[in-house]
């Protein structure tokens, strides 16, 4: 029942093509010998050197990836354990926040990079905490993150069997053994991809870390974003380039040297 | 339930095999649920009851916010304009959901092929996928939709594909159009309905399908009853994640719509941006999260009574 | 008990809010004293300002030159960065770029920090247009940094005169093919004023209602807004015939693309001027005076303007200006079209009526 059939090959194919294609295109025009953006003027490999030698892009770059790892390793603990606490015991008011827990989702963006603003401006105003700067966008970033991992690991809780749970508890094994041994294993898929979720939001914002953000701590989003009024230029695009290749070849890397797993079967799927 | 009102030490329930008394589960579900909840609502949720105030005050001649407390802004989004009456933002509103609508639906169909695929794939393929998947996610979005503008461009090889099977007119670009804009809201949304669904579909017990095709029913019949119930919750999971967001979206459909008409975020961005009136926009903010949030209240209120799965 | 605790917090932002509100920003005045004179120690610069705005040379010039350390953030439009400095963003940055129409508001807000023409030698190299501005008069806060207008850049056609004007966007007898029109509020519908020939400050709604008239048939006809260098690059790549841009990328636009050409119609537009400013509680007012200094230095100026093609306000700079751009009237316009060119300022209440407008013209 688990084998892939041909047309579910055929059709994720074409999906994850029509995935690449826009990234086909960017690879593409970062060799364009066009120094403002625009079309296709000849090919040049110029750009490349120009990224690694520019000392502000590569900054940006630096400081994406901080932002993004940070915030998403705190947010990926603080959401699971939420989605675990949510779907598992009840408590006063559990409606309620789980309510509460969907405003970030649905905020706009712009009303909550201003609404963090002044919230920030209000604490240092009072006790000279919060300078704008590297900690005021990972605790933003966070903020909104939250939520998306909780509702993941949630929705993989929800009618998940509690059948091995039960069985550790009678036999023996405290609240946290029985968390750490099986529930854990048992969502970690959902971590793992509220954690990605989570990663792809930090990589991608704009709005909020503009907003909370100082000086020499600015990221790629906002200085993709600023330039873009001045047009998508070809070294933009070979720093793009250059990150979906670190990307690729972190993934392979990280498959290649990952342990080979056990042949018994994984928890979560039949018994 | 009867444990739930009244947290008394005689009282124990048992929570998947753990006998626990009111108190021990108020503490574990102050463990664990109790850091999130905190950070948002001590970074979100008081500094947006802030806005909610200020959506009540008045923009002061150069921007200011200032009171007196008003609702004319709230009147504003009703209709009540100074160049006469013009219920421009309900409409805006709705075609905000609508869009959300959409690219939930066409992320839907999306999202099954793959998530099926990749949970079908061996162990390590599995990661190899999931990653590929999301990799192109990590371009940054402006540059991708701009990378749309280039592929649906007036001699492009997919302007060209449409022409010649008269989809389309010769030399004419494929964007500003509808199908543009769906297509840029697919790429910038379809992970947030694929991964939470490959989670569900993941842990599918296939038992049940096979139960239910060995009593003989057909493909369909399989795939309706025992497969999709399943897929519920991650499915619900993913809804919410697209539905909310792409709601709020208009950089996509600005940039491959055209500009053209107003969705929700941009009227609340004109009101932070050029027009520097910062009441009016947390009015309109407060009204399109209003709608979103009743939405998804009455639907966890059907669906409680439906016994059902609900949003929340 | 909880419903008392949870009407409390729910009022606290505001109380808190209202109470820090009126504390704001000081009054110009004693944020001359409060802003740290940095006299010792190394000299630093926070510079907040527009990409690509400013020469990377120049930057580094100014480094070498004051042993200084100049960090850069970007922004992409004026209103993100007010809000940045009203959010605390003053005490941030040591220089930022605004637009000219900001700056009555600015100061209102009390958001910048007065200039010490005792450190400004070289403001005497400015133009006398710019000396003395209707909205800053004195040039208490602001010095020009670059100004230029906002035309129609198109593809001739071979063999066919070009009609300058507003009428080939805005008629329908006269429309000169596929174009863009600019995804900007004011400068937008700035330019129908002047088609009609009323000013692009009109807070008369009736002139407001026929501009939204034009402007919504217009749009119809239209391939859909675009932000300015966007509507560039479609005519360089020939998706559209024509488009409303900002002269500076028209020019670029012309270099690469000699079929390509910029005017200003005769009917007149807008006319655009940013400024070089110091915020209210900038960390190093020394170094910022003495950057502002630098860039209104002649060689320094028309570096800039050599640079990114822009106009330079100083008269001194124009010596070093390249000789084609000083003849180019697409940088600099002629003595007649200045006449016909108008600032947009800021219209306090009147704001609210364009806003309106546009939301009409963007959303039917």
């Amino acid at each position: 029942m688990r084998r892939v059939s041909l047309p579910l090959w055929i059709a994720s194919g074409f999906l994850y093509l029509f995935l690449y294609a826009p990234i086909v295109v960017v690879i593409v025009y970062s060799f364009n010998a066009s120094r403002y953006g625009g079309p296709w003027r000849g090919f040049t490999t110029e750009w490349y050197p120009a990224i690694l030698a520019n000392a502000d892009k590569l900054d940006a770059a630096k400081n994406t990836l901080i932002l993004g790892v940070a915030s998403t390793l705190i947010a990926t603990v603080l959401g699971t354990m939420l989605g675990f606490g949510l779907s598992r015991f009840r408590f006063r008011g559990k409606k309620f926040f789980s309510f509460l827990m969907y405003i970030p989702v649905v905020i706009p963006d712009i009303v909550m990079a201003v609404a963090m603003l002044m919230f920030f401006r209000l604490v240092r105003d009072r006790f000279g905490l919060f300078q704008l700067g590297m900690t005021t966008m990972i605790l933003s970033h966070v903020t909104f993150q939250i939520p998306f991992v909780a509702i993941v690991v949630r929705s993989r809780l929800v009618g998940m069997d509690a059948g091995i749970e039960e069985a550790a508890h009678d036999l023996g094994a405290t609240s946290w053994q029985t968390f750490r041994h099986i529930t854990l294993p048992m969502i970690l898929p959902a971590v793992v991809a509220g954690g990605m979720l989570a990663f792809t939001l930090s990589l991608d914002d704009f709005v909020v870390s503009f907003f909370t953000t100082g000086p020499g701590s600015t990221t790629l989003p906002i200085l993709i974003y600023s330039s873009v009024k001045r047009g998508i230029t070809p070294d933009i695009n070979a720093l793009s380039t250059l990150i979906v290749l670190v990307s690729i070849v972190a993934t392979l890397a990280g498959l290649l040297f990952q342990r080979p797993r056990d042949s018994r079967q994984h928890p979560g799927g039949k018994l | 339930m009867a444990g739930e009102a009244n947290p008394r030490l005689a009282r124990t329930e048992v929570r998947f095999g753990e006998r626990l008394t009111a108190q021990a589960e108020l503490l574990r579900s102050s463990l664990t649920s109790g850091p999130g909840i905190l950070w948002v609502s001590l970074f979100l949720l008081l500094p947006l009851a802030g806005i909610g105030v200020i959506s009540f005050l008045t923009r002061g001649t150069y921007g200011e916010i200032e009171l007196p407390f008003t609702i004319g802004n709230y009147r504003r989004i009703a209709g009540f304009g100074l160049l006469g009456f013009d219920a421009q933002y309900p409409q805006i509103i709705l075609r905000s959901l609508l869009l959300g609508a959409g690219t939930t639906v066409v992320c839907l169909a999306a999202s099954f092929p793959l998530a099926f695929f990749i949970a079908g794939q061996p162990e390590r393929r599995k990661q190899l996928a999931l990653t590929l998947l999301i990799i192109p996610f990590w371009t940054n979005l402006l540059i991708r939709t701009y990378a749309w503008q280039i592929l649906l461009g007036p001699d492009s090889f997919l302007a060209r594909v449409a022409s010649t099977l008269g989809l389309a007119e010769a030399g004419r670009p494929l964007y500003p159009s509808v199908f543009a804009v769906y297509l840029g809201m697919l790429c910038a949304y379809l992970p947030f309905l694929a991964l939470p669904l490959y989670t569900a579909v993941e842990k599918l017990d296939w038992s049940i399908a096979e139960a239910a095709s060995d009593l003989g029913a057909d493909k369909l019949r399989v795939f309706r009853h025992a497969i999709l119930p399943q897929l519920v919750p991650g499915m619900i999971a993913g809804i919410i994640l697209v539905f909310i967001p792409a709601t709020g979206q208009f950089v996509v459909p600005d940039l491959l719509g055209g500009a053209k008409t107003v969705m929700l975020g941009n009227a609340i961005q004109q009101q932070f941006g050029p027009s520097r009136d910062w009441p009016f926009g947390s009015a309109i903010a407060f009204v399109g999260m209003a709608v979103v949030l009743v939405g998804l209240y009455l639907q966890s209120r059907s669906a409680a009574a439906r016994e059902g799965e609900g949003l929340l | 008990m909880k419903r008392k605790l949870l009407a409390a917090l729910v009022t606290l932002p505001f109380v808190l809010l209202v109470a820090c509100a009126k504390k704001e920003a000081p009054p110009a005045a004693a944020a001359f004293e409060m802003a740290p004179v940095s006299a010792a120690g190394p000299c630093e610069l926070n510079l907040f300002i527009w990409s690509e705005y400013i020469d990377p040379e120049i930057v580094a010039a100014f480094e070498k030159e004051f042993s200084c350390k100049v960090t850069i953030d970007l922004y992409e439009d004026n209103e993100s960065m007010m809000a940045k400095l009203q959010g605390g963003g003053t005490a941030l940055y040591d220089v930022v770029v605004p637009g000219q129409y900001l700056i009555p508001v600015m100061v209102k807000l009390n958001l910048l920090a007065e200039l010490r023409h005792a450190n400004l030698p070289n403001l005497a190299n400015l133009d006398e247009k710019f000396v003395n501005p209707v909205y800053d008069p004195g040039n208490r806060y602001s010095v020009g940094y670059q100004w230029g207008t906002v035309g129609i850049y198109l593809r001739r056609k071979p063999g066919k005169a070009v009609d300058e004007t507003w009428g080939l966007l805005f008629d329908k007898t006269k429309q000169y093919g596929s174009y863009l029109l600019m995804d900007s509020m004011r400068e937008m519908m700035g330019s129908v004023a002047k088609y009609q020939g009323k000013s692009l400050n009109t807070t008369v709604p009736d002139d407001v209602r026929a501009q939204i008239a034009v402007l919504g048939d217009s749009k119809a006809r239209s391939q859909g807004f675009e932000g300015g260098v966007g509507g560039k690059n479609k005519v360089l790549g020939k998706a559209v015939d024509a488009a409303v841009v900002y002269n500076g990328d028209a020019v670029r636009g012309m270099a690469d693309d000699p079929e390509t050409y910029y005017f200003v119609p005769r009917e007149g537009g807008v006319l655009w001027l940013d400024n070089l400013v110091v915020p209210a509680k900038a960390p190093h007012r020394d170094s910022a005076e003495k950057f502002i200094n630098y860039i209104l230095d002649a060689k320094v100026g028309a570096q800039l303007s050599n640079f990114n093609q822009y106009a330079t306000p100083n008269k001194a700079a124009k010596a070093f200006v390249t000789p084609e751009d000083l003849a180019n009237p697409a940088i600099y316009p002629s003595a007649e079209m200045m006449e016909k060119l108008e600032f947009i300022n800021d219209l306090g209440d009147g704001n609210r009526l364009y806003d309106e407008a546009w939301t009409q013209v963007k959303s039917k």
